[in-house]
């Protein structure tokens, strides 16, 4: 029999081929005209349903929602409107789930990630879906299809890397960083992006599966993935790999940075746990991050056995509080990670001492704060990184803020320097509460200039410009701040040598975001600058979906 | 990116709205509803500048063969006129569909 392809399909066609006949109702579709209004002034046409596909059915029998990716506008990229179609979606699911009310997510990525046009907006709201999803999975699965085309990359690839269930064709890629990117940021001696073999050896289908970093490899075929998808929904549930913070660590120890690994290789260490971890000099490298931990926290000694990510606990403003911070270490043993970059050895280290708090808090009536001190430059670009999943490094500490938030943890963000990318998903954007100092030098974005304009085929000059007319592309604080997510910006305060003046103003307002009482992330939407013009469209979506929802 | 429209009298009812395409490289998305001014008006947005001309034509000999009183969108990612009238075709043929 002649296989019917699904990769061929369009974002609409997907969902329609993977729920039962005549199921099929689209919720915001095109004649909803609910595109993204960010776009047109950068001269770029939008699409009516901007690249998202809401498709409520059943699913042999079973009510399940289907999220489609369209990767052929704007490379799948995630901006304001079609990540807020994700999130507002997933929302709507968990409450119904959460009501009794059975309803399976499947989420089709198709992505290059952030959509650098509206760059901030990605970052934020690709956050607020990767919320839900942790929320999700106490209740069902959630499960991830990377078919192919565009596959899934950036921000979207550590989403993917939540779901209960990931289910990849041979002809996908899944990475964090893309190929173009990596090449950008690290040199062609680290990864040529126009060696193909090299690419799929790393991040294609058949790769990912054999390394255990996806669930099912299927072929391009409707009743292949529909077959998937029964599978994955009568899985017995199994430990997330996002949980397994023992086993990465432990292949991360035993892989030598210096070298390129093989897949074998990276298998054997996945595969075959050892205790021994090596010694690992601390350079105690100055920098923001380190500055702050020790302002904060009265130079407590960190409790972490890692020397890029600092832990103490303190009594703060009455309760204990975990401080964390990622520090950059001169001689840290990844040299992509060595001025404080998330790499895979912080994300998964940041994972095991929030899971710590929240295990060791796990029957104490009160729960200690959790404090993110935020200054990563980027996640790390590495093909090392890549071969052993950073997305899934990144997911880790994604999985475990969100986690500590469900379990009655106040998590607070405070951002002391830069907060880029997915280095910022995985440290910081879980934070029900932000706080920033008002520093001129801090840079909030989803990827550097340079790279920007080489993915998006722009100048730097031409990228300058269209940040005037989308706050959401500038690289600024004060920028990031109009779009409500940040509580408070701070002046007059020297980040990098803060007197004592500056750390109580710091504390202070650090001790009014913590008692705010908040576990979710729904305050971003609830600010004047979010009301009034940050988050119009995502407050729209969500008010429309509520209208159509049932 | 360029914004223009054209309008044509027509007379002739549309059963239901239709959505074709998508906005991605060589392609174009279209939105046709019904309408109540006994015109057929086309509304496009396109990723091509300077090629006004070439889409009047398209539009001229889609008139020539079809009366509709619709408001026809189109959002395109650099299809080329072929393409167009393909995906006009097939909204139409969709518009007209008896469910």
């Amino acid at each position: 029999m002649m296989n019917t392809s699904f990769i061929e399909l369009k974002g609409r066609e997907r969902a329609l081929a993977l729920l039962d006949e005549n199921s099929f109702n689209e919720l915001l579709g095109p004649f909803d005209q609910l595109e993204s209004p960010h776009l047109a002034p950068q001269g770029i046409v939008p699409e009516s349903d901007d690249g998202l596909v809401i498709a409520r059915g059943t699913f042999n029998g079973q009510e399940m929602i289907v999220l489609s990716i369209e990767g052929a506008f704007q490379g799948g990229g995630v901006g304001e409107v079609c990540g807020s179609k994700i999130a507002g979606s997933l929302e709507r699911v968990l409450a119904d789930n959460k009501n009794g009310k059975k309803i399976i997510p499947v989420i089709i990525f198709d992505t290059g990630g952030v959509r650098l046009q509206e760059a901030n907006y990605g970052l934020l709201i690709i956050s607020e879906i990767q919320s839900a999803i942790v929320a999700l999975r106490d209740y069902v699965p959630v499960i991830g299809l990377i078919p192919g085309n565009v596959g899934s990359f950036g921000g979207m690839s550590i989403t993917a890397a939540l779901c209960s269930d990931l289910i990849m064709t041979n002809t996908a890629r899944f990475g964090l960083n893309g190929p173009e990117v990596i090449e950008q940021e690290a040199g062609i001696q680290e990864f040529n992006s126009r060696d193909r073999k090299l690419i799929w050896d790393t991040i294609g289908g058949k790769a990912r599966f054999e390394t255990g970093l996806v669930d099912q490899l299927v072929e391009d075929d409707i009743t292949a993935f529909r077959a998937a998808i029964q599978t994955a929904i009568d899985k017995k549930p199994t430990t997330p790999r996002t949980h397994q913070v023992e086993r990465f660590l432990s292949a991360i120890n035993q892989l030598d940075p210096k070298v390129k690994h093989t897949r074998t290789e990276v298998i054997g260490y996945l595969n075959n746990p050892v205790n021994e971890v090596p010694v690992i000099e601390d350079a105690k490298t100055p920098g923001r991050g380190r500055t702050w931990f020790a302002a904060l926290t009265a130079n407590a000694v960190s409790v972490s056995d890692f020397p890029g990510v600092l832990v103490a606990d303190i009594p703060f403003n009455g309760k204990l509080t975990r401080f964390i911070a990622v520090v950059s270490n001169a001689s840290n043993r990844y040299p992509r990670a060595v001025h404080g970059e998330v790499g895979l050895q912080e994300g998964w280290v940041l994972a095991k001492y929030i899971r710590q708090a929240i295990e060791e808090d796990a029957t104490n009536a009160v729960k200690r704060n959790i404090v993110a001190i935020i200054d990563v430059p980027s996640q790390a670009y590495g093909y090392n990184e890549e071969m052993l999943g950073i997305h899934y490094a990144c997911a880790a500490s994604t999985d475990a803020y969100a986690t500590a938030r469900l379990r009655g943890h106040a998590v607070t963000g405070l951002i002391v320097g830069n907060a880029i990318s997915g280095a910022f998903l995985a440290h910081g954007l879980q934070s029900s509460r932000l706080i920033a100092l008002n520093d001129q030098e801090i840079n909030v974005q989803a990827m550097s200039k340079q790279s920007a304009a080489r993915i998006t085929k722009r100048t730097i000059a031409e990228l300058e410009e269209a940040t005037k007319k989308v706050p959401a592309m500038a690289y600024d604080i004060v920028n990031f701040y109009s779009l409500g997510a940040v509580d408070v910006l701070i002046d007059g305060i020297n980040a990098d040598a803060p007197d004592a003046d500056a750390v109580k103003k710091v504390n202070d307002e650090l001790a009014k975001a913590i008692t705010a009482g908040d576990f979710t992330l729904g305050q971003r939407l609830k600010t004047e600058p979010a009301i009034t013009k940050g988050r119009i469209s995502s407050i729209l979506v969500r008010t429309k979906l509520a209208e159509q929802w049932n | 990116m360029e914004s223009f429209s054209f309008k044509y009298p027509a007379g002739k009812k549309v059963a239901q709205r239709a959505h074709v395409g998508v906005v991605g490289s060589g392609d174009l998305e279209i939105l046709l509803e019904p309408g109540n001014n006994n015109q057929t008006e086309f509304i496009v947005r396109t990723a091509a500048d300077g090629f006004q001309e070439i889409w009047k034509a398209v539009f001229e000999r889609f008139i020539a063969l079809n009366d509709i009183d619709a408001v026809v969108t189109l959002n395109d990612f650099g299809a080329t006129p072929g393409v167009v009238s393909l995906r006009l075709a097939q909204v139409l043929e969709l518009a007209n569909k008896i469910k």
